[in-house]
């Protein structure tokens, strides 16, 4: 179980199951820190936290990490399946490594960051969150993805966009195709500031904010009617 | 609905190392298909192990990390619309010496089945990755390479399918359209491993600079032995 | 006078008539409700009640259970209900704040629960359901850990019986201000929801989401797997691999408050044969003690909800039943202490329908306040007169399952067994596994039925 060094607890996935270290984790006071060793690609840590704690994973994680979380911070210093940081309210989940499909699927808020690349998928029906990928991302990203931002510092795969309800996606790099529905627009003053701010907070120094890719809903399927001139 | 492990060996002096470096892959693919287990390994030859049974148990009785070779690939099963049999059990074999281990499920293979049998395909089971597998053979009978014959699945085989497939000399993967079901690749320094979950290969030797990467929809990645 | 002509069985008049609308539109034709062709349904099956060989209990007098519990095998607070009888999933968006509240009161005032939808959980829900069934859908609409921690079992929806494979719809004129604001929807759109879960695709993935769920929830309460009936052997199998505490299973009558019509009438199979094929898929897991099964999908009755149960289910779920209970249909509102009922034939009849022929839910001008997000049409829907008519109506079907239970000899509603009944039609007979009446014939019986 957990054992305590200089106020960091520190949690053994090579010992404990992760029934038992999310319970550690949730049973930690407010601003405590904590520290997952031997992740190993376990699936399912850190989820559901729901205070603010600074939970540090050392390794790979599975999916879901960080996953249904509110005001907690979580960390992973290797790379993470599928799916992390999904359905995030507040808070964060920042990835140093690679991150599988659906990083950040439906995320009402917070923050996911990954420094290196994504799957397909990123940003997937996402609410009002906020994804930022350093690298590149998969196929279909930002898939029906209904409000926030996706920020792409590489290329982004096919049919980015695809089906958009009111999220915002900046692309650095080469955009392989747009999906249905999907639009490149303007980038405005206020475009820029939101990149550069949230570049800034996902520590990325290697994106030129104002030469980036602004895909929006062209909102042409917003209407049922719309239908019959539509590929369906 | 399953899970795919599968080890290529590039570095001859790593190939006594095969068995002992694939067998905590294929193990830990174990919660992803319960029902059965199944591995093609190649060495001199190529040998086909499967039962009933989770994969420790195939893993034990054939003391699998024992075992040297150049490629194995193996797959555990969640049994969908066929029986829990060894017959039912991946890897399939396209000719003598093609193995493929399929995680998903195709929609149309009733009709490719029907089709291959009316020009005098035989079939083991009634599994629709088998269907793949002898739609694989067929076009590697007719002439083409691997790569172009598992590049050619989807214009006949609809569905979601992550295939992995291996001869003698190559390993290769192919996803579906939508890249609905997993693979994880690693490129290492001697070897080359893929797996439905990263955590299968997190234990590998050197994983941390390997190149990982998970395949683009519809794009074939080959490596040679 | 000339003579009418021959009418057509290929191009009836309805026939012609739907032709001519889509040769309009240019698109599939869009409604609420279920199937409305006639299937095979618990109506074709009888019980053999108790004579001599069997002797009944005494009505009111000797006590029978219907208390039934669903996840007990992994939950820590499984979910106990007091009747067999649970409301499923429908949204606050497809229906009306009243309507949600009025089904939750009245299932909290006969001890069951209530289901959430599409759309996330309002608190005015929470706060009037004792017990609440929180869904987890395709488009994870106001999905949040805060609802989920509250719930008291979370359903994981993999398709219902309506359209099984399809995504949810909800048309713009329901999408007012609080439902687009739920939904981070821009109001007035027409909503589309995805076919699949943004997170996993089949039941080796989805087995690591459930586990997600768990962990979510500190394993306290059931996860609950539904589907609509298609493959239901296999699909029952997978979804307890995949770690479903309880399946549900809703048949092709199941109802839906806006699906394209040819999804609606053409796809899935019955309830009837469906409650067997997954009865059966349990007990050939052996894990029919652990996992229950609740079915869904035309129940209207007490003789419905014990047939299903003989079959092997564990509890029903209705849907549409309880829309009628609360006055779906009816041509007038309830009215309440200030105004007597209102006659509002005129509205259905301006929605091209009648009462009794409505299944217009998907247009938000439901005549009595029930399927509709306008204030002055919600406000034909007393909270109080509703409920009280649901919960009469749960009450209802609970008498009569009980009396048909009784009258087999049994003292505990779950110990009806397909043993007794027999079936009036051939269909009925191969589709329920049990005999034609009179017979000891079975048709299909050991052919090896998917
Ligand atoms: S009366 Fe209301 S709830 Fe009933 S079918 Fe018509 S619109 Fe739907």
């Amino acid at each position: 179980m957990a054992c305590v060094s200089t106020d960091v607890v520190v949690l053994d996935a090579a010992v404990d199951d992760t029934r038992t270290i999310n319970r550690a984790l949730r049973a930690l006071p407010d601003g405590a820190r904590a520290r997952i060793e031997h992740a190993r690609g376990r699936h399912n840590l850190a989820v559901g936290l729901h205070h603010p704690v600074t939970v540090d994973v050392v390794g790979n994680a599975g999916y879901y990490c960080g996953a249904l979380g509110e005001r907690a911070t979580v960390r992973v210093d290797g790379s993470v399946g599928w799916c992390a940081g999904e359905n995030l309210m507040s808070g964060s989940v920042t990835v140093r490594g690679h991150a599988g499909q659906s990083t950040g699927a439906s995320a009402h808020g917070g923050l996911v960051v990954v420094h290196g690349d994504a799957g397909a998928r990123t940003a997937i029906s996402l609410k009002g969150g906020r994804v930022a990928v350093a690298g590149s991302i998969g196929h279909a990203g930002a898939f029906m993805a209904q409000a926030g931002v996706l920020l792409v510092g590489g290329d982004a795969g096919d049919g980015l966009g695809d089906s958009l309800y009111e999220a915002t996606v900046f692309v650095a790099g080469r955009i392989a195709s747009l999906g249905a529905d999907a639009r490149v627009e303007d980038l405005t003053d206020d475009d820029v500031a939101v990149a550069v701010a949230l570049a800034d907070e996902a520590g990325f120094d290697h994106i030129d904010a104002t030469s980036l890719t602004k895909v929006t809903s062209a909102r042409s399927l917003y209407r049922f009617d719309a239908l019959a001139a539509q590929r369906y | 609905m399953c899970g795919i492990a599968g080890l290529l060996i590039t570095d001859p002096d790593q190939r006594p190392q095969l068995g002992a470096l694939l067998a905590p892959i294929f193990e830990a693919m174990t919660p992803r298909g319960p029902d059965s287990a199944g591995l093609a390994l190649y060495g001199d030859g190529v040998e086909v192990h499967k039962q009933v049974g989770p994969a420790t148990k195939l893993t034990a009785d054939m003391a699998l990390a024992d075992r040297g070779g150049t490629c194995g690939i193996a797959h555990t099963r969640m049994a969908t619309e066929s029986a829990v049999t060894t017959e039912g059990c991946h890897p399939f074999m396209a000719g003598d010496d093609v193995g493929l281990v399929h995680n998903g499920s195709f929609s149309n293979y009733a009709t490719v089945r029907r089709d291959l049998a009316a020009t005098g395909v035989s079939f083991d089971s009634d599994n629709d990755s088998e269907v793949c597998c002898r739609l694989l053979a067929e076009q590697l009978a007719a002439g083409a390479g691997l790569a172009e014959a598992l590049g050619s699945v989807p214009d006949r085989m609809d569905g979601f399918y992550t295939l992995l497939v291996a001869t003698p000399s190559e390993m290769a993967i192919l996803r579906d359209p939508a890249g609905c079901k997993p693979a994880v690749v690693a490129e290492g320094s001697g070897w080359v491993a893929v797996a439905s979950e990263y955590h299968a290969l997190s234990e590998l030797p050197g994983i941390d600079e390997a190149h990982v990467f998970e395949p683009a929809p519809l794009e074939v990645h080959t490596w040679r032995a | 006078m000339p003579r009418t002509p021959r009418p057509s069985a290929t191009f009836p008049a309805a026939v012609i008539e739907q032709i001519h609308e889509l040769s309009d539109v240019g698109h599939y034709e869009i409604r609420g409700w279920g199937a409305k062709r006639a299937v095979p349904s618990f109506d074709d099956l009888t019980f053999l009640t108790s004579s001599l060989t069997r002797y009944p209990l005494e009505g009111y007098r000797e006590a029978i259970d219907t208390t039934t519990v669903l996840g007990a095998g992994r939950a820590e607070r499984p979910l106990v209900l007091d009747v067999p009888i649970t409301i499923a999933g429908m949204s606050f968006g497809s229906l009306s704040a009243a309507a949600k509240e009025a089904l939750g009161r009245a299932a909290s005032a006969v001890g069951t629960s209530t289901t959430t939808g599409d759309g996330g959980m309002t608190p005015e829900e929470r706060q009037a359901s004792a017990k609440l069934v929180y869904q987890c859908l395709p488009s994870r609409y106001g999905f949040t850990p805060a609802d989920l921690r509250v719930a008291d079992a979370v359903e994981v929806v993999v398709g219902q019986g309506a359209k099984p494979g399809g995504g949810g719809m909800l048309l713009g004129q329901k999408v007012g201000e609080r439902v687009a604001a739920m939904r981070t929807l821009p109001e007035g759109v027409d909503q589309r929801s995805a076919s699949r879960h943004p997170d996993w695709t089949g039941p080796d993935d989805l087995r690591i989401k459930i586990d997600e769920l768990r962990e979510a929830t500190d394993g306290q309460v059931p996860i609950f797997v539904k589907m609509g009936a298609t493959r239901v052997p296999y699909d029952v199998k997978l979804a307890v691999a995949a770690g479903a505490d309880v399946v549900v299973v809703d048949g092709m009558q199941g109802g839906t408050g806006a699906t394209q019509d040819v999804f609606i009438e053409h796809t899935g199979i019955p309830t009837l044969p469906a409650v067997r094929q997954a009865a059966e898929a349990l007990r050939d897991l052996d894990v029919h003690h652990d996992v229950q099964l609740i079915v869904s999908g035309g129940i209207r009755s007490g003789a419905d909800v014990a047939k299903a149960l003989a079959l092997g289910a564990d509890a029903v779920s209705i849907g549409v039943a309880a829309l009628v209970a609360l006055g779906c249909n009816r041509s007038t509102t309830t009215g309440d202490d200030r105004s007597p009922p209102e006659d509002v034939t005129d509205d259905y009849l301006a929605l091209g329908a009648t009462p009794g022929t409505c299944h217009h839910c998907h247009t938000g001008r439901c005549p009595v306040g029930i399927t509709t997000q306008d204030p002055e049409l919600e406000a034909r829907l007393d909270v109080e007169r509703a409920s009280r008519r649901v919960e009469n109506y749960l009450r209802s079907l609970t008498m009569e399952l009980t009396t048909l239970a009784r009258a087999c000899g049994k003292s505990d509603v779950h110990n009806l067994e397909p043993e007794d009944l027999v079936a009036l039609t051939v269909e009925a007979a191969a589709m329920a596994g049990v005999p034609l009446a009179g017979t000891s014939w079975v048709p299909g019986a050991g052919a090896g039925l998917p």
